[in-house]
């Protein structure tokens, strides 16, 4: 087929278009140019960020997700903080907060229903009661909790997150402008302590010759004696008057004024908050997961009709998910300022990245389709399980001291994720064999004896980059605690993976394994990684336990038992597999490649 | 016949089987270190299986303990020793095989390193506030009983009796002292209480001891727990008995007796080491993110002063930028009081060099073996293969 040469480059080419129309500005909605509000710097969580981020977190910390849907239309996260802050009358009734567990809804008069999402006022009778509850809960350790007391815990905090972000530039009942007005008045102080304390961001820049991470609240603005010639703050008196009224002029003039003079102080902060806001929009992650799914699909569909078209765009496909899942990384890199793994949300977005790659560099040896495959698939996956990690808000919070070392992050911690992406494409890869001798009716040696060349490679790349990896963590602890080796939970979960990858070369090599055995080792490895790398962080013992987390246990547990599951599955003998029933039927002539 | 089972044994030695068995059983060693840390702490799980030969099981309900696997000491022994072996029989000498033998040459290394922290590494603390000068450091583990002869109140004489003399309970003679002491009992970790009206009569008959109760317990090893040990003493002079006395790191108040003019202060204190120099707390920082109470900083300002090399200089320990001084490292390890004192980790390790080096060569083999082995496999995939059946 002639035209056939260009089916990669017009599938990754449509993919790429559709993923960069995401960076295009939304209208304007109800005439307000939400899209300019979005981008205003604020400082939140130790950093400067464009208050779009932090609608977003924060709707994401409290609903579970970054927009919702409400009266047949869709809410986007800058609108409904903008509520929140300026029409807390239509904020309070909208259906945010996400309440699942049968015991907190019975606290608050409610059953379990398909609804589950209730708004502040629902909760509104109940806080005390919430609040109460809450406390006894945390004054257990997190690991120690009932699931009782751990929702309970969770929705005041949700709550709370709430009820500041309400009162960050305004008590609820006094507009921001009366508050500047009567800001002598006998009970000012007292409100202007309320408000430094419940800001949940802090949106004046530093005054001049004031250190530049020295934001300031409105309650500590309002306190200076030069308030009401403070152009940043009058601008977010105008803004709150105007969105209350929904006046989209005099909303838009003021953002520009905020803008104006924001920039003015602080020259480099609304160009960075332009940046993260089109990456916010542009959400490369999510648009690469999606992209993956589609090279998954086309992939498969590829085993059935017309291989000769579909192989090729599957890969185009691929390569756009790994150039936008690329972008986003970069992205992140520059925004943050830090090496591309610094929590456990950006090292599952790099194990993923690794997978992709290495599946590109394979297909490119190896042109049969299998590590499109892998790589579509690892790329998916990784992606969604970070997607359900970064449900914590921002995931480019602010380093601990302890973690602060540029080149450590980006040596160790970079080397050590590469060494997980490995072990995970050698098990995706042992799967893809299981699935192919349990599925495929044609025998196809060739195929097997690719895939079996391709995990033997990429366990030998897993063992160097984990081993590399884990001595550099090594080197790092030797240098900031002054241990090499200290046995932390981590440190073991890593060393487990070495020793697996070195297993599994020294059976082959001594030749105990062989083709069957490897497999099975392989996906024991997924077994392995996924435990060094998540489990180790639930027993919440050792110095690595800044990452700690236990809402996954019931994810991790399915992933093991499904991968458990698997392993007897290479080991059933040859009249099991349907190849070879295929073959002894006389079904399919043998030594026909056509994958 | 003795031929046939040195053979035997030499086979067995050098077997890939063995290293394959010693491998898995290292995986299990390390899980279940790492379980045990949640209970025993970092330390009690790392004696209990890695530093050890064998792995004990108590049988519940009674004092037996059963070996029930090799311990990580064994298995690394094991390991080393089938690598020696099996290099020298099994691997020739070609280049095809240099990675591989820098590999083995490496984790030699590093199973040797390993042996030799857990040997020699010391660690120890500097506990130290804003404005204080210390030329000591400590070990919260391990405790010491020190004899302190305060008569002449511009200087003490130290003389320090280690916790594993008193742990013999038998006489010690303080040597460049007149006194002995006799150990009546010693308690490694002991419950400290008033003593009550149906509590045995306490076997102290000097200073605060008689009306304290000491209940043994069994000593603790994790992470956040300290030991609060007891011993029972009676100093001996001149044929002078001057009472049985309580001593615990835990008693605050100071006792002392006199003997020939000269007072002498008991006190049982974690174990000192003095430095030939001294180092002062300055200042203390501990920064967070604007709005956040996330750490953004840690850091020690100290003064370090060693009159004997005419040293005198300010250094700033801070995360990741530890002190390196007289064969010592000093870290930012933690903090209290109010953010005025300073917690330094002081570890003295004769072998650190060791994992650097073994690590670049094992890097630097499996690189060189892997890119051979890659250049093979390429050059086999470009050549025609005839047809295989499949397995």
């Amino acid at each position: 087929m002639r035209g056939a040469r260009f089916v990669p480059w017009i599938a990754g080419g449509l993919a790429l278009a559709a993923a960069a129309a995401g960076m295009l500005p939304r209208g304007k909605t109800r005439g307000l140019d939400l899209d300019a509000f979005g981008r205003l710097p604020v400082l939140e969580g130790g950093r400067v960020k464009p208050v779009d981020s932090v609608a977003r977190n924060a709707l994401l910390v409290i609903r579970g997700q970054q927009s919702f849907r409400m009266a047949g239309r869709t809410i986007l996260p800058g609108e409904w903080l903008l509520d929140a802050m300026f029409r807390p009358d239509v904020a309070d009734a909208q259906p945010i907060f996400f309440i699942n567990d049968p015991d907190v809804l019975g606290l608050i008069g409610l059953r379990q229903t398909s609804d589950r999402y209730f708004s502040f006022n629902t909760l509104l009778p109940h806080l005390a009661e919430i609040q109460r509850q809450a406390e006894s809960a945390h004054a257990i350790d997190a690991r120690q909790r009932t699931r009782f007391q751990g929702a309970i815990a969770n929705l005041f905090e949700r709550a709370y997150l709430y009820y500041r972000l309400r009162n960050t530039v305004q008590l609820g009942d006094a507009p921001l402008s009366r508050e500047i007005a009567a800001r002598t008045a006998s009970d000012a102080a007292e409100r202007q302590v309320a408000l430094a304390q419940l800001a949940f961001f802090r949106p004046l820049p530093p005054a001049p010759g004031e250190p530049a991470n020295a934001w300031r609240t409105v309650g500590e603005a309002l306190r200076a004696p030069t308030a009401e010639a403070d152009p940043v703050l009058q601008g977010w008196a105008r803004l709150s008057a105007a969105y209350a009224s929904q006046d989209a002029g005099a909303f838009d003039g003021a953002v520009a004024s905020v803008a104006e003079f924001v920039t003015a102080a602080q020259p480099e902060a609304l160009r960075q908050a332009g940046h993260e806001l089109v990456f916010n929009r542009a959400q490369p992650f999510y648009a690469g997961m999606v992209i993956y799914v589609l090279a998954l699909l086309v992939l498969f569909v590829s085993w059935l009709w017309k291989p000769d078209l579909l192989q090729p765009a599957a890969f185009g496909l691929l390569t756009a998910g790994a150039l936008v899942h690329t972008a986003g990384l970069v992205s992140r890199v520059v925004l943050q300022g830090r090496p591309p793994v610094t929590n456990l949300y950006s090292s599952a977005v790099f194990v993923g990245w690794g997978a992709v790659l290495l599946g590109i560099v394979l297909e490119r040896v190896y042109r049969r389709g299998f590590a499109t495959a892998v790589a579509a698939a690892a790329g998916f996956a990784s992606l969604i399980v970070a997607h359900h990690l970064a449900g914590d808000g921002d995931t480019m919070e602010m380093m601990r001291a302890v973690l602060d070392s540029n080149f450590w992050l980006a040596t160790h911690v970079v080397t050590i994720t590469i060494g997980y992406s490995g072990t995970f494409v050698a098990g995706a890869i042992a799967i893809a064999y299981v699935l192919r001798r349990h599925l495929v009716r044609r025998p196809d040696p060739a195929a097997t004896r690719t895939l079996v060349s391709m995990a033997y490679g990429v366990v030998c790349f897993a063992l160097l980059f984990s081993f590399v990896g884990t001595v550099l963590g090594g080197i790092w602890a030797d240098q900031s605690w002054g241990r090499f080796w200290g046995w932390d939970p981590k440190e073991n979960g890593a060393l487990l993976i070495v020793l697996w990858n070195a297993i599994i070369l020294h059976a082959r090599w001594g030749g105990f394994a062989r083709e069957r055995g490897i497999m099975a080792m392989a996906i024991f490895g997924n077994v392995i990684t996924s435990l060094s790398w998540f489990g180790v962080n639930m027993l919440g013992v050792g110095l690595h336990s800044y990452g700690f987390m236990d809402k996954a246990f019931w994810a991790l547990s399915g992933f093991i038992g499904s991968q458990l599951l698997l392993i007897p599955f290479c080991f059933l003998p040859p009249r099991f597999w349907r190849a070879r029933a295929a073959a002894e039927d006389g079904a399919a002539p043998a030594g026909v490649s056509g994958t | 016949m003795t031929d046939r089972i040195h053979t035997r044994l030499w086979d067995a030695m050098t077997s890939l089987k063995l290293t394959i068995g010693c491998l898995a059983a290292l995986m299990v060693l390390v899980v279940a270190c790492t379980l045990a840390q949640v209970e025993l702490g970092t330390l009690g799980a790392v004696n209990r299986y890695i530093r050890s030969f064998v792995v004990w099981w108590q049988l519940p309900g009674s004092s037996w303990s059963i070996a029930v696997f090799p311990g990580g000491a064994l298995v690394g022994l094991v390991l080393a020793v089938n690598l020696v072996a099996a290099q020298l029989r099994r691997l020739e000498l070609s280049w095809k095989k240099t990675g591989i033998w820098i590999v083995h040459a490496g984790l030699i290394l590093l199973v040797a390193g390993e042996f030799v922290t857990g040997a020699f590494q010391v660690d120890s603390q500097l506990t130290v506030e804003e404005g204080q000068t210390l030329n000591f450091v400590e070990r919260p583990r391990e405790m010491e009983l020190a004899v302190v002869d305060t008569t002449d109140p511009a200087h003490d004489d130290v003389y320090a009796v280690p916790e594993a003399l008193l742990a013999r309970e038998r006489q010690v003679d303080i040597p460049g002292s007149p006194l002995s002491l006799r150990v009546k009992a010693f308690h490694k970790n002991a419950d400290l209480g008033a003593r009550g009206p149906a509590d045995p009569p306490s076997p102290a008959t000097a200073g605060v001891g008689a009306g304290v109760a000491v209940r043994p317990l069994a000593p603790v090893t994790s992470d956040e727990q300290l030991n609060r040990t007891a011993a029972f003493v009676e100093p001996v002079a001149a044929g002078r008995s001057y009472g049985i006395w309580l001593v615990s790191n835990v008693l605050g108040a100071p006792q002392s007796f006199t003997h020939e003019g000269r007072t002498y202060a008991l006190a049982m204190r974690p174990r000192r080491q003095y430095l030939p120099y001294s180092i002062t707390l300055k200042k203390f920082s501990h920064d967070v993110y604007p709005g956040t109470d996330i750490p953004k900083n840690f850091s020690s300002l100290v003064h370090l002063s060693n009159p004997g090399r005419g040293e005198e200089r300010d250094v700033l320990i801070y995360m990741n930028q530890p002190l390196r001084y007289d064969g010592k490292a000093f870290y930012q390890a933690s903090f209290g009081k109010g953010d005025t004192l300073s917690i330094l980790q002081v570890v003295e390790n004769p072998g650190w060099l060791l994992p650097y080096l073994s690590c670049t060569l094992v890097t630097l083999g499996l690189l060189l073996h892997f890119s051979l082995s890659l250049r093979r496999g390429v050059r086999r995939e470009a050549s025609p293969q005839p047809a295989a059946v499949e397995a």
